[in-house]
């Protein structure tokens, strides 16, 4: 698996496909977040808005190869296997981001809640922000899986699918990327930091089953 | 022999290669010695069905076929009767929408064309490639130069995929898989695209990967591929699969080039097994000479193996068909 992922890191790096969406990210959060506001509200936004570039970065790691390149990995390591170091190193990635991108809100933003009346302590608001980035890559990758190959072929579909299930799945009640900005935003009106632990723990499930039905799915409806 | 002395295979992979000092040449063990990691089990198709869609025509159904070590399967057909599909499920790629294939050997797979549109120069694909298959990324690099080598695309080892022409990235996509030595070959017209010597070189690998007890399945539109040397020919016929048996028992010389050995032993000595299992025909001329006509391809195999037996055979001479071996009973 390491030389799988390796492999498929190695690719994503070189194709340079990343750059669109990392750099649309970045001016989404160039935008949405300046310095010296405050730092909870801006976690929330920042992490809201990777969701979609999750399942961008899906999307860029299961189309990067060619079907004959894909072949020749699936045969030497089953095609279940290949398919999921592809959605590995799409959440790794998105992952990274989410770090980086939480590191460097934390740091510009001011520690208070909204309108400067309660202090955050920014420690504690940069982890709760990187488990809201989790979350929301985790179930950005989610999206990602399920609507691109194996499950959808046909960019005509699987792009219009995947953009709609990032929207829904980051506003729509229930959800745990939802949850985890939403505590997130509210936390930055009452200054009291929030720990999105369930809503991680419910992002991991949903992505293991999304992960684990396309990986199953890739042998029977290839090429 | 064509091999730049490196007599089989990636060097420094596991099977410990052994000093054969009274030739010269390092060898590397064959499958009697138990150490090639021959196959768990047979890959084995049992009423295989396929079809693309839950409501899509059958391209293959009822297909039973076995897949054994050491073997030679060829698969034949007219275009767009599901050879390929064939292929893909036996390398595991597909799984088959009825029926059951067992066993999982160590695969490795050519495709029928190999888009270059990657970014990695060709050594760094392969030595990637390499370690998907599980080698170590020292044994992967030398193990991709070797091969890159004996199919004349060592110049290319910097190079830029995508800068590739169709043959020298047919090369690559042959190279990928050979260098990690599978235990199941599955070649999908794997020669289309190559010059004559990487067309040679490959039937040579090919012969090599059986001796070592790799099974190799394949499929090409040229009859004279690998001809007289499959131990199996299947037709593709109406999504069935169809065993040929005029071709099997008896190797037809007449339809591939073949090469003449000429070997010396004691008298009454027995030729290896293995040697009598590559020969299209062995004949004693003088009691301890015996003179043997072998598919071209599988020269060296024969000559691997008649140089690696306790005691070594010793040859006499090795010649093109139609050339007169010299007198047999006369020492170099």
């Amino acid at each position: 698996m390491t030389a799988l992922l390796r492999y498929q890191a190695d690719l994503l790096l070189r194709s340079q496909r990343w750059l669109p969406p990392v750099i649309l990210y970045a001016a989404f959060l160039a935008i949405g977040v300046q310095s010296g506001q405050p730092v909870l509200d801006s976690l929330g936004y920042a992490a809201a808005g990777l969701l979609p570039v999750a399942a961008w970065l899906v999307r860029i790691c299961v189309t990067n190869e060619p079907d004959a390149a894909r072949a020749c990995v699936a045969a030497a390591r089953g095609p279940a296997r290949a398919h999921l170091a592809c959605l590995l190193t799409a959440l790794l990635a998105s992952a990274l981001l989410g770090v980086v991108t939480t590191l460097v809100v934390t740091l510009v933003s001011d520690p208070v809640s909204n309108g400067h009346r309660v202090h955050v302590p920014p420690l504690r608001a940069g982890a709760a922000g990187l488990l809201a980035a989790l979350v929301c890559a985790l179930l950005g990758s989610a999206v990602g899986a399920l609507t691109n190959r194996p499950l959808l072929r046909s960019p005509g579909r699987a792009v219009p699918a995947m953009l709609l299930a990032a929207l829904l799945s980051a506003v729509l009640a229930g959800s745990p990327a939802q949850a985890a900005v939403g505590g997130l935003v509210t936390g930055s009106q009452s200054g009291r930091v929030p720990v999105p632990l369930l809503p991680l723990a419910g992002a991991a499930l949903v992505t293991a089953g999304a992960f684990a039905a396309a990986c199953a799915l890739t042998s029977r409806r290839s090429p | 022999m064509a091999h730049n002395g490196q007599p089989y295979g990636a060097p420094g992979t596991e099977p410990p290669a052994t000093d054969v000092s009274h030739t010269g040449l390092k060898i590397t063990p064959y499958r009697e010695t138990g150490q090639n990691h021959p196959m768990q089990r047979d890959l084995r198709l049992t009423a295989v069905g396929r079809r693309y869609g839950i409501r899509g025509p059958w391209v293959l159904r009822g297909v039973d076929l076995a897949v054994a070590p050491g073997t030679l399967t060829r698969i034949e057909g007219a275009n767009g009767t599901g050879k390929s599909t064939l292929l893909r499920l036996l390398a595991r790629l597909d799984s088959p929408t009825e029926g059951r294939i067992t066993g999982r050997p160590h695969t490795a797979f050519v495709p029928e064309r190999f888009p270059s549109a990657l970014p990695f120069t060709v050594l760094g694909y392969l030595t990637h490639l390499g370690t998907v298959h599980g080698l170590s990324r020292g044994t992967a690099q030398r193990a991709a130069g070797s091969w890159l080598e004996r199919f004349g695309a060592a110049a290319y080892a910097d190079t830029p995929m995508a800068r590739l022409s169709k043959g020298s990235s047919q090369k690559v996509a042959v190279a990928q898989a050979l260098l990690a030595e599978p235990e199941l070959l599955v070649l999908d017209e794997a020669w289309t695209g190559l010059d004559a010597a990487a067309r040679a070189e490959l039937e040579r690998a090919v012969a090599e990967r059986t001796a070592a007890g790799g099974a190799v399945v394949f499929v090409d539109h040229d009859p004279r591929r690998l001809a007289g040397v499959p131990d199996a020919t299947y037709t593709v016929v109406e999504g069935g699969l169809k065993r040929r048996t005029d071709s099997v028992s008896s190797p037809d010389v007449g339809t591939g080039p073949v090469t003449l050995v000429v070997v010396q032993g004691p008298p009454g000595r027995q030729l290896p097994p293995d040697a009598l299992r590559t020969v299209a025909a062995a004949a004693e001329t003088v009691p301890g000479t015996h003179r043997l006509t072998v598919p071209a391809s599988h020269s060296d195999v024969l000559l691997r193996v008649l140089l690696t037996a306790r005691p070594p055979w010793h040859v006499v001479s090795v010649g093109a068909d139609g050339t007169t071996p010299p007198d047999p009973g006369s020492r170099p």
